[in-house]
């Protein structure tokens, strides 16, 4: 990559999502290891809730319960990744129910900023899981769908984890009729079982009704370790254990979620040496707040059918400005392998005209991406 | 950099795109408003037994609110929201916090002088009278603009202090814990004045009117986009506690302003002194000249007011003979009809020589219909103020000061005509349907729970013959006469004759309608307890439909990611502005003092805030000031009148203040068990493990 926009490099982004309450505890653990610039999105946790309605006051009546939680993203070196993920399990409990998850996704990374540099060793490995998958989806909040996390809490997939983010695309070309299509777009997390992922996603497909025009968008992303929120359900426990303890601690005994597998003979999506096929590729742009309209047409001029833009916070941990935080966009492209490289050509030249502004361009492998094409 | 092709849309796809996203819309505000219409119909209906009148104007009107709401709720998201949020990020990365100061200023005391929250304060002291309340008449009616000045400067502070609080991330409960209790210790200390005590309900009133449809949504996207853009707060949901501010600085401006004027305005006196020969010089600093005081004397006073003001019979009964003629009426009932001045002001012996005098003319026409045109028209007008203005102030700082621009021109622009469109045709729809169907519940309302028969009205039966008087015997012998009279539907009824209304010269005959008390003599518990329910539903319904109400729920669910629901935050504010209207038409029916109420419902507000976390606690205080709006207002200052009218209390305010403090209220609780519930999974895991 042209050495003038910026540095290319391998990477391991650590994403963690916990509790709100959490945030300054979380902020501490990451400036203690060294990191410099900590992006967040608000967002929430969905999990079933079992327990009637209170006294049937509005809004709290409901069979889903929503807590609010804060999704933290940071990239670090890749061999300190395993280490980083211990240390945040270690120190936030991540191993009880219901506080949170954290895994790590190796990507390449363009970018005028300093890699941090990190300090952290001593891997407890029993805790990680190896075997997961990220499946993203991408849904209208207006949409005619079924709601994803529903479908997902339904069929007992693992805790959404859901944020807001505003779709660009076609949406852009149609003029000021444009109005008439709600831009705003639910962006659903699942870590899953990477051997069950391809079923899981065609169950949610199947349930979610995402086969409809305007269903929705979803695809997988490997994670290359983390751990799994397993409380899907809130509310009376009527054993010793519930099945979400029991579920985390086989895990923790197999180390690995092969165990779990639900759905068999369906590896369609991986070749003959057992390797899924990743055919497409995740682009990611950082930007300040108001320039990712910029990125997107350039992205869509190189071929890219549209984006979905994510507003988050750049959190300084270090230097003169640190506490204070920064909006940024954050824009998530799913594109065709073979589009990859012209598409990054085309962010980084835009990138290069914003002199006086930090971005970062993240690309990852991406596979079974589904979407309805309208025939 | 262009985008690649525009997609051609046909005509045909186009045509049932807009029609899908026009009937969403519209569907959503159909129920919004669905509660409130069922509401007032049912209650017309079923409790004061009349059928709605006017229907199909009203039904009209109603259409027209529907419709309005859409356009404006749409308008707001589209175009003023993203414009405000977007000078809000620009602002404290280009400028420094004196200028945001000034511009938060600047944009407090313009949002004031736009949206006409005044008139709806001049309205609810339609009935305010210069000599039992002179500083309030003086406020209100004779120095207006000082009034204004006081309350736009309060907005300015507010907007100002908001905007320092984001810059610097500040909490908003030192803020509420500063100005609350100034404002509770001045309303105490006020409340001992004679005059400055009846001030009290206009200043706690003022705090929630000010704060409109426009100026809400703008500010609070305004607020979001500094409080993001200046990154100095941790929570999820910064951005909040503007509005809550500009509903206690006006407060304080209105209180302060009442006490420089109240050494220069006369004391409280009778009414026949005032309108004394002798006492003209300190009328005269209430009233610009004699004619106004003229006509003060006849449409808020009664008949000794009158013949002090006149001093000599004669020209009091000169003064009469302009009230019967139909052309020279206005001079001296400005806006009141005849017929509301009979019933309400005038006294036996005027409504006598008064009829007399008509007896000679031609009857008077039928109350003209509201022509629909000409309110259209003024309220285009108003809404062009409301909305213009601002917009442009907002448009001139983001273009000429920070040299930007809105991320979607063209979206901002369509927004803003929607904008402008739906609120004419609000307005001109609540002037039309929903104001008039309110005005049909609200003012018989005093009905349900009188107990005393009451004069309706006078039918003149000329020419009238003796001869159809009967006579009928009372079990002791005692004689009464009596003669049919047709109602409405053509059924005789008798109805006893009283020889003194007869005119035998004339052969006319003046018969008084008398309404019954609707639940007997007695029985004026059931009564009262059915204007609580009304006033209730009534909150309850009208909030529910409010434009700024919407946009904060919308706001706060999309910050807070959907974990507190837009409908949780509408139906919460709702039912705390229900039980600020039932607390507030108490207020009214046993003159109960405006502290009472204020003192305690504050007090448990503040405690509940302590408790609250930083971002609930600016949504919350935010919830009070959103809740008068367009829909709110009309409605409930119809009620309040008729209660107040009917009691004779000397204002209709107070109410207002009591729907502002509630939702607050009610919001905080529901705060406070989000929060619960939101710590109690991350609570019982940590138990689990014993740490921490």
């Amino acid at each position: 990559m042209n050495d003038l926009t910026g540095i290319s490099r391998e990477v391991s982004r650590i994403t963690l999502i916990a509790h709100q309450s959490l945030n300054g505890k979380i902020m501490e653990i990451f400036a203690g290891l060294g990191v410099r610039t900590l992006f967040a999105e608000n967002s929430r946790c969905v999990r079933q809730k079992v327990n009637t309605s209170f006294l049937g006051i509005p809004g709290l009546g409901m069979e889903f319960s929503d807590v609010a939680t804060e999704i933290f993203r940071v990239t670090v070196p890749v061999a300190v990744a395993d280490a980083v993920l211990c240390r945040l399990i270690k120190e936030l409990e991540l191993q009880i129910p219901g506080r949170g998850a954290v895994f790590a996704q190796e990507l390449t990374e363009i970018t005028r900023m300093d890699a941090s540099e990190i300090s952290c060793e001593g891997v407890d490995d029993l805790r990680l899981l190896k075997d997961l998958s990220l499946i993203t989806g991408i849904q209208s909040k207006s949409g005619s769908g079924a709601n994803l996390f529903r479908v997902a809490l339904k069929l007992g997939v693992g805790v959404p984890v859901v944020s807001i983010g505003i779709g660009t695309g076609i949406r852009d070309r149609l003029g000021l009729l444009r109005v008439t299509i709600s831009p705003e777009k639910e962006l659903v997390y699942l870590m899953v079982p990477s051997h069950d992922a391809d079923g899981l996603q065609r169950l949610l497909i199947e349930e979610g009704h995402l086969d409809r025009p305007g269903g929705g968008f979803l695809y997988q992303t490997p994670i290359r370790a983390g751990i799994v929120d397993p409380l899907i359900r809130i509310g009376r426990q009527e054993h010793a254990a519930s099945i979400e303890q029991i579920i985390a601690a086989i895990d923790d005994l197999k180390k690995g979620t092969a165990w779990r597998k639900r759905f068999f003979g369906m590896e369609s999506n991986y070749d003959s040496s057992g390797q899924p096929v990743y055919t497409h590729r995740e682009i990611g742009f950082l930007c300040h707040e108001g320039e990712g309209d910029a990125f997107v047409h350039a992205a869509m001029q190189a071929g890219a059918e549209g984006a979905t833009i994510a507003r988050l916070r750049a959190i300084r941990l270090a230097g003169d400005k640190k506490g204070h935080s920064v909006p940024c966009e954050y824009g998530i492209l799913c594109v065709a392998s073979p589009l990859e490289q012209q598409i990054l050509a085309a962010l980084s030249e835009v990138a290069a005209r914003r002199e006086d502004s930090e971005w970062v361009l993240q690309s990852q492998i991406a596979c079974s991406v589904f979407a309805h094409k309208r025939n | 950099m262009a985008l690649p092709d525009r997609i051609h849309i046909p005509f045909r796809v186009a045509v049932s795109m807009i029609w899908n996203y026009a009937r969403v819309r519209i569907y959503e505000q159909i129920r919004s408003v669905a509660f409130i219409i069922l509401y007032l119909v049912a209650f017309k209906i079923v409790v004061l037994n009349e059928p709605p009148t006017n229907a199909l104007q009203v039904s009209a009107g109603i259409g027209m609110v529907v419709l309005g709401l859409a356009f404006f709720l749409e308008g707001l998201f589209l175009g003023l929201m993203p414009l405000g949020e977007r000078v809000g990020l620009q602002l404290p990365q280009r400028c420094n916090i004196a200028v945001i100061m000034g511009f938060g200023l600047l944009l407090g005391v313009s949002a004031t002088l736009a949206e006409p929250a005044i008139a709806a304060l001049r309205l609810a002291g339609i009935t305010v009278t210069p000599w039992e309340t002179p500083l309030l008449y003086r406020l209100l009616e004779a120095e207006t603009d000082k009034l204004v000045m006081s309350i736009g400067a309060g907005v300015g502070f507010a907007v100002a202090f908001g905007m320092v609080r984001f810059y610097w991330g500040v909490s908003i409960k030192p803020f509420i814990y500063f100005l609350v209790p100034v404002l509770l210790a001045m309303t105490a200390v006020f409340s001992r004045d004679e005059n400055l005590c009846h001030i009290l309900n206009l200043a706690w009133d003022t705090g929630g009117v000010t704060t409109g449809p426009v100026t809400v949504p703008l500010v609070l996207a305004m607020g979001i986009g500094v409080s993001r853009s200046a990154g100095k707060h941790e929570g999820t949901a910064s951005g909040f506690g503007i509005v809550a501010l500009a509903s206690l600085f006006p407060v304080i401006g209105v209180l302060c302003m009442g006490a420089w004027l109240n050494s220069s305005t006369p004391r409280p006196v009778p009414a026949a002194e005032f309108f004394s020969a002798g006492n003209r010089v300190n009328a005269m600093k209430l009233v610009k000249n004699e004619k106004d005081l003229e006509a003060i004397a006849f449409q808020r006073g009664d008949e000794a007011a009158r013949r002090s003001f006149y001093g000599h019979q004669l020209n009091y009964e000169a003064a009469l003979r302009i009230v019967a003629d139909n052309e020279k009426r206005s001079e001296l009932l400005g806006a009141l009809s005849l017929n509301d001045w009979l019933v309400r002001r005038a006294s036996k012996n005027e409504r006598a020589m008064v009829a007399l005098e008509m007896s000679g003319r031609p009857a008077a026409q039928g109350v003209a219909a509201l022509d629909s045109a000409e309110v259209m028209k003024n309220e285009a007008k108003l809404a062009f103020r409301a909305v213009v203005p601002l917009v442009m102030l907002l448009v001139f700082i983001l273009v000429v000061v920070l040299r930007d621009k809105p991320r979607r021109t063209d979206e901002v622009l369509l927004g803003i005509l929607f904008a402008l469109a739906g609120m004419g045709i609000l307005t001109s729809g609540i002037r039309l349907g929903l104001g008039p169907l309110g005005d049909q519940v609200g003012r018989p309302l005093p009905q349900v729970f009188r107990s005393e028969t009451h004069e309706e009205g006078r039918i003149i039966l000329e020419p009238f013959d003796l001869g159809s008087v009967l006579t009928s015997f009372s079990q002791s012998g005692a004689v009464s006469r009596f003669f049919y009279l047709q109602d409405r539907k053509g059924i005789p009824h008798p109805v006893p004759f009283d020889a003194t209304r007869f005119d035998q010269k004339a052969r006319r005959y003046e018969h008084i309608v008398e309404r019954p008390p609707m639940f007997g003599p007695e029985l004026t518990m059931i009564g009262i307890a059915l204007v609580f329910v009304f006033a209730f539903g009534m909150g309850y319904g009208s909030t529910v439909a409010e434009p700024a109400l919407s946009a904060l729920g919308a706001t706060v669910e999309d910050l807070t990611v959907g974990t507190v629901k837009k409908s949780g935050v509408i139906y919460t504010v709702s039912l705390g502005v229900g039980m600020g209207l039932v607390a507030g038409v108490a207020r009214i029916l046993y003159s109960i003092p405006v502290v009472w109420l204020l003192l305690p419902s504050y007090l448990i507000v503040m405690i509940l805030t302590y408790f609250s976390e930083d971002d609930f606690a600016g949504i919350a205080w935010d919830s009070g000031g959103v809740t008068t709006g367009p829909i709110t207002v009309p409605l409930v200052l119809a009620m309040g009148l008729g209660i107040g009218g009917e009691l004779n209390v000397v204002d209709g305010f107070g109410i207002v203040a009591m729907a502002s403090v509630f939702p607050i209220l009610t919001m905080l609780i529901y705060g406070i068990i989000v929060q619960m519930r939101q710590r109690q999974l991350l609570q019982a895991q940590t138990e689990v493990n014993g740490d921490e």
